[in-house]
């Protein structure tokens, strides 16, 4: 990294007024640098934007659950991203931060006091973020409370029977581990109140008409298309995990004693019968299997709560000039659907440029109609991602598959050797450089 | 059934009133709410126990068993049933009986059959003799029907803290005390008999059928609770489309879950069309409902016409204030009439729809077919209105040319098949005779096996295969002979390891508005391809059909879904049409699914399998 970053830093001067010229071609070429730090299993993206002889900068999230052996800890890339935009002057600056959503993998490393320093003009997050909003509000209690309550179920669970079950049991310890509030409540506390400079808090997209498009003086010239989440009940009901026995259940364990209230007897004691009446038909199995009949099993609440957490991702589409950069979030199936389906957004999609793949590469986050359809023949494509051996499936690999056979040029951060040649590789950053 | 011998010479009651929340106890003592109907008087043990359901309150929750009702005591009987009341079960365990019989008759009248509810030819259940009800099931937000269990589990929980309408925060909300849920549950129930196979999601409609047909009969049973319909009719002056308890399911329910509202609505927001978008079992079943409940409206309106016309000396403007009870009550008795016609449409629909893989679309023909069998002539001409309301909702039949209603109607063979031979001719008497005796009052459900009679194994010995066929032995060989010898023109493979399943016959016997006693046969062949069970997430690739034939044999109505190797050239390409889209729904499934990313690879195989629970389907 050495040399070549620390020319890039010269060249990307912040202050507009000054005038100390480009020292490297990058800038003057027009061309936007996206820089994919390998965070292990997690995002961090920093874009570069070149505005007349200043740049602007946008921090796409930076998290992470699991590091990797060649990005090291997540303290390392958070004060690697702050050398990587700390001016000549030594004031490190961001023009926007952008927390996708409120996952570990997206947001752990604004736990870091070294943002306090940062200059930030701007922090978006998704609507569902908004402090007051009642139905955000809403939302985020019900998600946390499923997480706690989760998590705490998790805890107390004896010993899985058998190899499969123990498995599936430590995949859901990793989905709630990801989700819970209190991991992450440091690094929320910076993105709703820290940062230098009084930077606005955007929760996007905002309520009022003209939602759809937002531009800033911020990032002059950008515009900004907030394409998720959407505030429609119909995509919002995706962000609610489902409230069955189960949900029940771990509302009482996230109470923790209060939970005992949750079984008070329904009926009177005299209503409770002693024996079975002789004409039933009830088989000494029945007890058993009714109480297993309601309840999903802990994997699949905690992959509900998954899918609602990353179904309020903010999913943006960034258009300068004639180019556009796709950042998805961890948007899932209801977010694209309401995109795809857009008759304005949809030739959009058919000019994007450069695509952040969707959550590390998971096969539900890209739809095959948007690889397949949309997405054009050359595009720049960047997956964060990590192999971790309790998530085999992630990053698919027939996703990726499909965007190369797209000629897409394909970058993932835990492979920084397979990059094409198109990308810069150096240890622990991926860079692409997007013409516009 | 059995009805209670008669004693002291006195002929026993024909019905048994039961007193029933006609919504749910959100209503309270709401005029009307407290309603009183009644069903057939069978003999009934505490639970109850019948024929066919029983009640049993066993809590899984409190790991207890509640004090069955026995609905004979003299005190009950005189009071005809129990009042309502949500503190005692035994309250809850006669409202559901009462509800589910209802709802259970329902299809008994349309179909002109006794539909069975055992689970004796059901392999992976334990034979149950009759459909259980558990009334308090579990703790929790859900109620569902359980095919291994053959039991449908009614859950209760508290009302969440924040807006729950209303309900008292923290209030105990009990499922099964909710007209909606009951006959939901019910109806699922009684469609897994009638066609198994409408559990495995092979296309994007076959689970939102299941859904919204279960909507569609809670939804018109709302109708014919006369009190509360006269005063919903008073209130919205006639105009049935107010959102009012008579048009929202599950009021109580959605409000204690803290949606704060109803959890479904039969009103669907103008220009909702059916689109791939859609997929969410209930929501795209609720689209069927909206179509269903607007043909219902339609037809309700062009019947009143005439009597707001009388009633305003011509104007059709209604007069200010109050409307005259007279015209109301007659006003009621019509949109009762409408409910109950479009009721026993969706329900005949069944003998008309095939044996498999069904579509919103099948649905729409079957039930036009039926109807147009059943009255040719359609004085309000409710299925225009239903053909109408479909097509604006973008539900339209593949393979038909336009949507008039001759072309609607199932393809008619009768010069393409030849008519079932004698063998099978004389058989067929012997099923009408066992078909009547159903209906006789002596008549008794066979509870062991003698004979000829039972259930048998015949053609249906695939490995892995939940049923075994409900047929009288010999009748399923001649028709097995029959198919057999027809294939292709059934659109079925004669490939040496695709069997063709037999999977059901009965005779019909319905009443036509003139008089005219209509008698048919409806037999169902299936067939299976379990090559690309793995492509397809462990849902076989299905074919088969339902062969309707007149009383003599000639065979009447095909209907159709083909098998790829079938050796008739048109049937095998619009298989491989049907193969191809059951692989993009699974795709489309895939994509939509957060597991994906997490199932552990054994589990990948048979993921689709997965969708083919209701517990996890009404939101685990």
């Amino acid at each position: 990294m050495a040399t070549t970053k620390k020319a890039a830093k010269k060249a990307t001067t912040g202050g507009a007024a000054k005038k100390t010229g480009p020292r490297r071609r990058p800038t003057s070429r027009r061309e936007i640098s996206v820089r994919m730090y390998d965070v292990g299993f997690g995002d961090a993206f920093l874009l570069q934007i070149p505005d007349g002889n200043a740049v602007r900068r946008v921090l796409f999230d930076c998290g992470s659950i699991e590091a990797s052996a060649a990005g090291g800890p997540m303290k390392g890339c958070v004060e690697r991203i702050v050398r990587d935009v700390t001016d000549p002057d030594g004031v490190a600056r961001i023009d926007v931060v952008v927390a996708t959503h409120r996952h570990r993998d997206h947001v752990s490393g604004f736990d870091n006091a070294a943002w306090a320093d940062v200059e930030v003009k701007e922090v978006w997050m998704p609507w569902t973020e908004h402090p007051t909003d009642k139905e955000a509000r809403r939302i985020r209690e019900l998600q946390s409370k499923v997480a706690t309550g989760l998590s705490a179920a998790l805890a107390a669970a004896p010993p899985a029977a058998g190899a499969a079950a123990a498995a599936e049991r430590e995949v859901a310890r990793g989905i709630v581990a990801n989700a819970l509030v209190l991991n992450n409540a440091e690094a929320m506390k910076t993105l709703h109140g820290g940062f230098s400079g009084r930077p606005e808090r955007r929760f996007l997209p905002v309520k009022e008409a003209g939602s759809r498009l937002l531009q800033t003086p911020a990032l002059p010239g950008v515009k900004i298309h907030v394409l998720g989440p959407s505030r429609d009940p119909a995509v919002i009901r995706d962000m609610d995990p489902p409230k069955g026995e189960s949900y029940l259940r771990l509302l009482a364990a996230a109470a923790g004693s209060d939970g005992a209230s949750a079984s008070l007897p329904p009926f009177a004691h005299e209503f409770v019968a002693d024996s079975i009446s002789a004409s039933w038909t009830f088989t000494s199995t029945d007890p058993e299997q009714i109480a297993q009949a309601g309840s999903l099993s802990d994997l699949a609440v905690a992959v509900a709560l998954d899918k609602a957490v990353n179904g309020t991702s903010l999913m943006l589409l960034l258009e300068v000039g004639g180019s556009y950069l796709l950042f998805p979030g961890d948007a899932q199936w209801g977010t694209w659907l309401n995109v795809l389906d857009d008759a304005e957004w949809r030739p959009l999609l058919e000019r994007v440029s450069f695509y952040k793949i969707g959550h590390h590469g998971s096969h539900n986050a890209t739809p095959r109609r948007f690889v397949a359809d949309l997405l054009p023949r050359g595009c720049c494509a960047m997956a964060s991602t990590l192999v971790r051996t309790i998530w085999p499936d992630i990053p698919k690999s027939g996703l990726l598959t499909a965007l190369l056979d797209k000629s897409t040029t394909v970058a993932r951060s835990d492979e920084p050797a397979g990059a094409p040649q198109s990308f810069r590789v150096s240890p622990g950053v991926i860079e692409a450089r997007v013409p516009f | 059934m059995r009805r209670p011998a008669s004693t002291n010479g006195i002929a026993p009651a024909a019905r048994r009133p039961l007193k029933i929340f006609a919504s749910d106890p959100l209503l309270g003592r709401t005029f009307g709410n407290r309603a009183r109907i009644d069903v057939v008087n069978e003999t009934i043990e505490p639970g109850p126990v019948g024929a066919r359901l029983e009640v049993i309150d066993y809590d899984s929750a409190q790991k207890c068993f509640y004090q069955p009702v026995d609905l004979n005591l003299p005190a009950i009987l005189l009071q005809g049933g129990l009042e309502p009341s949500e503190a005692d079960p035994r309250f809850h365990q006669q409202m559901v009986y009462a509800v589910a019989m209802r709802t259970l008759e329902n299809f008994d009248r349309a179909l002109g059959r006794v539909i069975q509810l055992g689970s004796s030819n059901r392999r992976r259940s334990g034979g149950f003799p009759r459909l259980r009800l558990f009334p308090h099931a579990f703790y929790g937000a859900n109620a569902f029907y359980s095919p291994s269990l053959n039991a449908v589990l009614f859950g209760y929980f508290r009302a969440e803290a924040d807006d729950v309408g209303g309900n008292l925060p923290g209030q105990t909300v009990f499922t099964c005390l909710s007209h909606d849920v009951i006959a939901h549950e019910m109806t699922h129930a009684i469609v897994d008999r009638l066609r198994p196979l409408f559990m495995e999601p092979s296309n994007p409609d076959v689970l939102a059928f299941h859904e919204g047909f279960a909507d569609i009969i809670a939804l018109l049973q709302h109708f014919s609770f006369q009190d509360i319909l006269k005063e919903q009719l008073q209130r919205t002056r006639l105009d049935i489309r107010s959102p009012t308890i008579l048009v929202q399911l599950a009021q109580q329910f959605g409000f204690a879950t803290g949606g704060g509202k109803a959890l479904r609505s039969a009103l669907d927001t103008p220009g909702t069309r059916l689109s791939d978008a859609i997929a969410e079992p209930h929501q795209r079943g609720s689209i069927l409902v909206a179509a269903v409940f607007d043909g219902f409206f339609k037809t309700y309106q062009r019947r009143i016409n005439d009597l707001i016309r009388i009633a305003t000396g011509g104007t059709g403007t209604l007069p200010q204030g109050d409307l005259h009870p007279d015209l109301v009550n007659r006003v009621a008795a019509e949109a009762s009439r409408t409910a109950q016609r479009v009721l026993d449409m969706c329900i005949r629909a069944f003998d008309y729809m095939p044996p498999v893989d069904v579509t919103f679309g099948d649905f729409l023909r079957a039930m036009i077919t039926a109807d147009y069998e059943l009255v040719p002539q359609d004085e309000f001409d409710c299925r225009g209105a239903m053909i109408e309301a479909f097509r604006m909702r973008g539900i339209f039949p593949a393979g038909v040319g336009s949507l008039a209603e001759e072309s609607l109607l199932w393809e008619n063979v009768e010069n393409r098949l030849p008519p079932l031979d004698s063998g099978a001719a004389s058989l067929i008497g012997k099923a009408f005779v066992k078909a009547m005796q159903a209906f006789d009052t002596t008549w008794e459900r066979a509870t062991s096996s003698s004979g000829a009679d039972d259930p048998t194994q015949f053609s249906s010995a695939d490995a892995g295969e939940d049923f075994e066929v409900d047929v009288n032995h010999d009748l399923a060989a001649e028709l097995h002979a029959y198919a057999y010898a027809n294939a292709a023109a059934l659109g079925l493979s004669l490939a040496p390891e695709r069997k063709i399943q037999v999977r059901g016959f009965h005779p019909v016997f319905r009443v036509a508005p003139n008089g005219r006693l209509l008698i048919e046969l409806v037999a169902q062949f299936a067939q299976v391809d379990n090559a690309t069970n793995d492509a397809l997430g462990g849902v076989p690739f299905r074919g088969g059909c339902t062969l309707v034939a007149s009383s003599d044999g000639r065979c009447r109505y095909l209907i159709s879904k083909p098998m790829i190797d079938s050796a008739d050239p048109r049937s095998a390409a619009l298989a491989r049409a049907r193969h191809a889209q059951q692989a993009a729904f699974v795709q489309a499934c895939d994509l939509r699914d957060a597991m994906t990313p997490y199932r552990a690879a054994a589990r990948q195989a048979n993921r689709m399998r997965e969708l083919m629970d209701f517990a996890n389907l009404h939101g685990g």
